[in-house]
């Protein structure tokens, strides 16, 4: 765990040169949180550490881009119980994958404040295309903020196996919500 | 003593409505202490959350017939009490009052659990019931308690209703328990409730 952690800080540091202009994220204002319905309730969660380099340029968005790595062991559930049995194997198994990550490949405006981000999703081993339509707004002091919906399959990323699997019990669509409040950089 | 009664007194029955509202609960109650005590140990699997469900429904259940069951015997008079010396009268207002009162406030306690534990209450996962306070993690801790301690009351009132239903039949030898069963005849011989079996 240690190790992935130093190596994840590691890169993200390598990285860091080519995102001198990268928006700043405030910490407390960004969220990262999914609904998922467990036999015909809705259960509230989200994940309370994630890293988010974000370059968001509306003007050239061919220059703007995302990548947002999510701490799957931070997630915050109903109870210490359901949280333990949602880190485990069956579910994001942590021990062996603990970041999801989203890049972004493509951002293109919807017209109005609406963009959409066309990217690729990392999560338990699983690589798939993932495209968020999000909102950005701009607030009096400049920062921006940026909310984006999306339905991730679940089992499309094996999250919930074995007798987890059945959509009845747990349904396949976990509605995800992402909102990032952003200083512009430069 | 049985015998100075006026006839009226150990013939009459609860009517159908009644007798069907009474086994129903007495199984719904029996079934739902069962499954509380079980599913609680449970590792978390899909299993104990259809457990879960199960046992809330039910509860939502008991509260409803509850309802029904205290408003048809405000418009339905039970029968006049079988003659019984005057504290065992006492004791059986007493033990029925508490039993009705119990099987209303089990399962609010249970459904306000619930909402502070942040699950909402669906009914037989069909029906989706407003949670009724914000999750609340304290809260919660203390209505556990209440919802345990309530059901323990519960527990002991029933093996006392038990008791006190089978000493009347086997002992006593009066209708009090027959007038509650389904099958008994309305004329049944009294004298020798043994001498069916």
């Amino acid at each position: 765990m240690m190790l992935r952690r130093l190596i994840v800080s590691i890169t993200l540091a390598a990285l860091t040169p080519c995102c001198a202009f990268a928006d700043t994220v405030v910490p407390g204002k960004s969220e990262i949180a999914f609904t998922m319905k467990q036999m015909g309730v809705n259960f509230d969660g989200r994940f309370k550490n994630f890293k988010a380099d974000i370059v968001f340029k509306p003007n050239a968005l061919d220059q703007s881009k995302a990548a947002i790595d999510v701490d799957l062991a931070s997630l915050d559930l109903a109870s210490t119980d359901s949280e333990a049995e949602a880190r485990g194997p069956q579910w994001f198994n942590t021990a062996k994958f603990p970041v999801a990550r989203f890049t972004s490949t493509s951002m293109k405006s919807l017209g109005g404040d609406r963009y959409e981000i066309a990217g690729k999703l990392a999560l338990k081993g699983i690589t798939r295309d993932c495209v968020v339509p999000i909102t950005v707004k701009t607030d009096a002091t400049g920062n921006r903020t940026a909310e984006g919906a999306f339905v991730l399959k679940r089992l499309e990323y094996k999250i919930g196996e074995g007798e987890w699997a059945d959509p009845a019990t747990v349904a396949d669509d976990i509605r995800v919500r992402v909102r990032m409040v952003l200083q512009p950089g430069g | 003593m049985i015998r100075t009664a006026s006839a009226d007194a150990y013939d009459r029955r609860y009517d159908a409505m009644a007798i069907a509202l009474h086994w129903v609960t007495a199984i719904l109650i029996v079934a739902n202490l069962t499954l509380g005590l079980s599913m609680v140990g449970l590792p978390i699997s899909p299993r104990k959350l259809h457990w879960y469900l199960w046992h809330k429904s039910i509860g939502i259940t008991i509260f409803v017939l509850t309802s029904v069951r205290l408003t048809w015997r405000a418009l339905h008079p039970p029968p006049p009490p079988v003659p019984m010396p005057a504290w065992q009268q006492r004791a059986s207002s007493l033990s029925h009052a508490a039993l009705y009162a119990l099987l209303l406030l089990i399962p609010v306690s249970g459904y306000l659990y619930s909402s502070a534990t942040g699950v909402q209450v669906v009914w037989l996962g069909w029906l989706p019931l407003p949670d009724l306070v914000p999750k609340d993690k304290p809260l919660a801790d203390g209505l556990k308690i209440v919802h345990v301690t309530l059901n323990s009351l519960l527990a002991i009132t029933v093996c006392v209703h038990v008791a006190a239903a089978l000493r009347h039949h086997f002992i006593d030898r009066d209708r009090v328990l027959a007038r509650m069963l389904p099958l008994a005849r309305p004329s049944e011989p009294l004298e020798t409730p043994m001498a069916r079996r």
